[in-house]
C-alpha cells in the first residue's frame, strides 16, 4: 500500500511537471506599459571568443548609448522615442552557459528583442531557444547555414554572408591567378571546413586539385610541422583558415620557418588588423592576404547611421579603443535594430522579421548594403580579397585585387 | 561514514529506508514544481544533468576510489549516440537518450582495461581517452556519421519540455539506484574495495567484477544524461559536449558535498551551481576565486565534504 501511495505520488509530481514547463512561457509585459526598449545580449568576457565577442558587445553598447543620448530610438508601435536599455550576461565563451542564458533573457528578464552572441558555437545554441520561444534572434555574426530554415522565421543574420559563400572571391582570384599547386590548413570547426569544402570545390570546377588539404582541430597552436608538410608539396599558394588564434599562431610558424610562397592568406588579419600588428608585429603579414572587412573596407554610400570616419572618431571618444569589425558589427546591428523598431507597426516578434523583410536590401551602413534571403541569411554583404601592405612605422594598407563589390 | 549501529536495530533500519526514500521524492517534488515558480528551464535541466553526473562520478570515486577525469567522454559518446540514432535511424527522442546511454556504456567496456590503473594514473588515462572520443567523433572522416566538426542540428526534434520531464526521471532513478547500491552489500564490498582491494578481494570480493559492473554503470548513467543534455540543447558542436569542464563540475560537485553519500552529489550540486548561477555569471572572476578557495578549504578541512559535519556528530546520512 505504501509503494502504492508512493507511485500516485510520483506520478502527481511528474504531471506537476509537465504543467510547470508549459506554464513556464515568456510573457512580454503589455505594450502600452514599455518605458524603454530592452535588449538582451550575450558577451564573452573569457575564454576562446573573447577577443572577438567583446568589441562587438562594445560595438552595440555604444550604439545604445548614441540612441540614448538623443533620448532613444523611435518606435513606430508606440509613436514615440523610447530609451534602450541593454540586458547582457557573460556567457565566459560556454556554448551550455549560454544556453541558459539565452533563456533566462526570454523568460526571466522578458526582453524585447534578443541579440546573439559572437559566432557560429555561441549563436547555434541560441536558434532553437528562440525558435521555441518565438523571438526574433538578431544573428551578429553566427554564419552557420544550418541556422537559416524555411521553417525557421525567428532569426536574422545582420553582418557578413554565410560561412559556404565566403571564399567565393577567394577562389576567383586563385583561379584567376593560374596558381595551381594549392595548399590548404583549416580548422575543424563548422566555421572554417565549410570555406575549405566551397573553395576546394570551387577549385576542383576549374580543374584545380589542391596539394595539401588537411584539417587541424581548433585548439592547434603550433603549426610548425604543418608548415614543413605543406612547404614539401612546393605550393604557390598557401591558405590557412582558421579563428584569430590559430591564424595568429600560423603566422608565427610561418615568420619561424622561413619558407617563402607567392601568396599566404588568412582570414582575420582583415577583421582584427589590430591584433595581429600588436601580437606579430606589423612586417609579419606584409604582403599576405585576407578578406579586408570594415573599416578596412570603406564604403562611400551610406544612408543610415554614421560612416566610418565618423564611427572610428566617435567610438575613439566614447570608448577609448580603436576601431576594428566587429565593433562595426556591433554598431551596425544596433542599426538593424533601430530600423526594425521604427518600421514595425507593432512589437510582435513576427511583426519586427517582417518590418526587416520590409526594409531588406535599401539599407546601407558602414558595414555594408543590408539585404536579407527569405530565411534571414545576409546575402547583401561581399569579402573581397585583398593584399596587406605595411610601412616601416607598422601602418597598414591594403590593395583589393577582387573587385570589393563583387 | 557508516554506521554499523543502524544495521543491528531495526526501527532504526526502518528509519534509515525511510530517510533514504524521501531523497528522490524531493527530488521527484522539487524539479517537477520550480518550473512553476522560476522561468529559466534551462537552468533547472542543467542543474538535474549536473546533480545525475555527480552522482555518476560519486559511483565510481565514492565507492571505488577511481577518479574519472575523463568522465566527460561518456556524455559526450551518449549525446552524439542519441543524435546519429535520430539523424541517421529516425529514433524518437526518448529511444535515441536510451540508445545513446547503452553506445556509452558498450564503449565503456572497451575501456575497461583502464582500471587496471589506479590514482593519478586512471585519472590522467580517462583523460586521455575522452580526448581520444571527441578526436574521432570530430574527425572529418566521420562526416556521414557524426557531421564531424559541424556538429549536431536537432532542431527537428527539439522538445524541451519532454526533455525536461524526462531527465527528472533520470535523475530520480539514478538516484534510487546510487541508494539501492550503497545499502546492499555490494555497496559494501565496493567500498572495501575503495580502502584495501587486496584485503577485499582476500576477503572473496571479485574485485573485477565489482568494478567492471560499476564503471559500466556510471558510464550508462553519463551516456543517459549527456543524450538527454544534447536533446534539451538540440544543437551542439563536439566541443561543447566533451568539453573538459563538464567532468571538473561534476567531481567539484561530489567532492564538495561529500563522496560516497547520496546526499553529497545532491547537496553539492544545488549549493555549487547555484552559486554559479547567483555570482558566477555577473562576475565570474569572484566566482572562481571563491571556488578555488572553496576547494582549498575542502581539501585541508573537510576531505570528506560538506555532508562530513554532520557525520562527525555520529548522525546517519543517506
Amino acid at each position: 500500500m505504501k509503494s502504492a501511495g508512493l507511485i500516485g505520488m510520483s506520478a502527481l509530481l511528474l504531471t506537476a511537471s509537465l504543467a510547470g514547463c508549459g506554464a513556464s512561457s515568456s510573457s512580454a509585459p503589455p505594450t502600452k506599459n514599455i518605458k524603454d526598449i530592452t535588449i538582451g545580449t550575450l558577451y564573452a568576457k573569457s575564454g576562446a571568443f573573447a577577443t572577438s565577442s567583446m568589441p562587438e558587445y562594445s560595438g552595440l553598447k555604444f550604439w545604445a548609448s548614441q540612441v540614448n543620448k538623443t533620448g532613444g530610438t523611435y518606435v513606430k508601435a508606440l509613436h514615440k522615442k523610447v530609451p534602450v536599455k541593454i540586458v547582457a550576461y557573460n556567457d565566459q565563451s560556454s556554448a551550455t552557459t549560454a544556453t541558459s542564458l539565452y533563456s533566462q533573457l526570454i523568460t526571466v528578464n522578458h526582453v524585447n528583442i534578443l541579440v546573439a552572441d559572437f559566432g557560429s558555437v555561441l549563436t547555434s545554441v541560441a536558434v532553437p531557444v528562440a525558435q521555441e520561444k518565438k523571438m526574433l534572434l538578431f544573428d551578429q555574426t553566427g554564419t552557420g547555414a544550418s541556422f537559416f530554415t524555411p521553417s525557421n522565421p525567428y532569426v536574422v543574420l545582420t553582418s557578413l554572408p554565410t560561412s559556404g559563400l565566403w571564399p567565393t572571391s577567394l577562389a576567383q582570384y586563385l583561379i584567376h591567378k593560374g596558381y595551381s599547386r594549392i595548399a590548404i590548413v583549416y580548422a575543424t570547426n563548422d566555421f572554417d571546413q565549410s570555406q575549405d569544402q566551397t573553395l576546394v570545390r570551387k577549385l576542383k570546377a576549374a580543374h584545380i586539385t589542391p596539394v595539401y588539404n588537411n584539417g587541424v582541430p581548433t585548439s592547434t597552436s603550433s603549426y610548425s610541422v604543418l608548415l614543413n608538410n605543406m612547404a614539401h608539396t612546393k605550393p604557390q599558394a598557401v591558405i590557412e583558415l582558421g579563428y584569430p588564434n590559430n591564424d595568429i599562431a600560423f603566422m608565427q610558424a610561418l615568420k619561424a620557418s622561413g619558407d617563402h610562397f607567392n601568396m599566404v592568406f588568412t582570414i582575420f588579419p582583415g577583421q582584427l588588423p589590430q591584433l595581429f600588428t600588436k601580437t606579430l608585429g606589423a612586417s609579419s603579414i606584409n604582403n599576405t592576404y585576407t578578406y579586408p572587412a570594415p573599416p578596412l573596407l570603406s564604403f562611400s554610400h551610406v544612408n543610415y547611421g554614421l560612416n566610418t570616419t565618423q564611427f572610428e572618431s566617435a567610438y575613439k571618444k566614447a570608448t577609448g579603443q580603436s576601431t576594428n569589425f566587429l565593433s562595426i558589427a556591433g554598431y551596425n546591428t544596433g542599426l538593424i535594430i533601430q530600423k526594425t523598431l521604427s518600421t514595425a507597426n507593432s512589437l510582435n516578434q513576427l511583426s519586427l522579421r517582417h518590418a526587416v523583410s520590409r526594409f531588406s536590401g535599401s539599407l546601407s551602413t558602414l558595414d555594408g548594403s543590408f539585404k536579407i534571403n527569405s530565411e534571414g541569411a545576409q546575402i547583401g554583404e561581399t569579402l573581397p580579397v585583398a593584399k596587406i601592405s605595411t610601412n616601416s612605422k607598422g601602418q597598414l594598407s591594403i590593395k583589393f585585387v577582387t573587385s570589393p563589390n563583387s | 561514514m557508516f554506521n554499523p549501529q543502524w544495521d543491528t536495530n531495526t526501527p532504526n533500519r526502518l528509519r534509515r529506508r525511510l530517510v533514504n526514500g524521501v531523497i528522490p521524492v524531493l527530488l521527484l517534488a522539487g524539479f517537477s514544481v520550480s518550473p512553476l515558480v522560476y522561468a529559466n528551464q534551462a537552468i533547472l535541466f542543467q542543474m538535474m544533468a549536473f546533480m545525475a553526473l555527480a552522482q555518476g562520478v560519486n559511483l565510481l570515486y565514492g565507492f571505488t576510489g577511481y577518479l574519472p577525469f575523463g568522465y566527460v567522454g561518456f556524455f559526450g559518446i551518449g549525446a552524439y549516440g542519441m543524435a546519429i540514432s535520430i539523424q541517421l535511424l529516425h529514433f524518437p527522442g526518448i529511444l535515441a537518450v536510451i540508445i545513446g546511454g547503452l553506445l556509452s556504456s558498450v564503449i565503456a567496456m572497451a575501456f575497461l582495461p583502464l582500471l587496471r590503473l589506479s590514482g593519478a594514473y586512471f585519472a590522467i588515462s580517462s583523460l586521455a581517452a575522452a580526448e581520444v572520443l571527441s578526436h574521432i567523433v570530430s574527425n572529418s572522416a566521420f562526416i556521414h556519421i557524426t557531421n564531424g566538426p559541424y556538429g549536431e542540428q536537432l532542431t527537428q526534434s527539439y522538445h524541451p519540455l519532454t526533455s525536461y520531464v524526462v531527465m527528472v526521471i533520470v535523475l530520480v532513478l539514478t538516484t534510487v539506484v546510487v541508494i539501492f547500491i550503497r545499502n546492499r552489500p555490494f555497496g559494501r564490498a565496493l567500498m572495501a574495495i575503495r580502502e584495501d582491494p587486496v584485503s577485499a578481494a582476500m576477503a572473496g570480493i571479485s574485485v573485477v567484477r565489482a568494478r567492471s559492473v560499476v564503471w559500466l554503470l556510471s558510464a550508462l548513467i553519463a551516456g543517459l544524461t549527456g543524450a538527454l543534455f544534447g536533446w534539451h540543447m538540440s544543437v551542439f558542436y563536439p566541443s561543447t559536449v566533451f568539453d573538459l569542464n563538464i567532468s571538473i563540475l561534476a567531481i567539484v560537485f561530489t567532492l564538495f558535498g561529500g563522496y560516497g553519500t547520496v546526499t553529497g552529489p545532491v547537496l553539492g550540486s544545488i549549493v555549487l551551481y547555484g552559486l554559479y548561477n547567483a555570482i558566477g555569471i555577473s562576475d565570474p572572476q569572484y566566482f572562481q576565486l571563491i571556488y578555488g578557495l572553496l576547494i582549498i578549504a575542502l581539501v585541508l578541512f573537510l576531505p570528506g565534504g560538506i555532508i562530513s559535519l554532520i557525520q562527525r556528530r555520529g548522525n546517519y546520512v543517506p
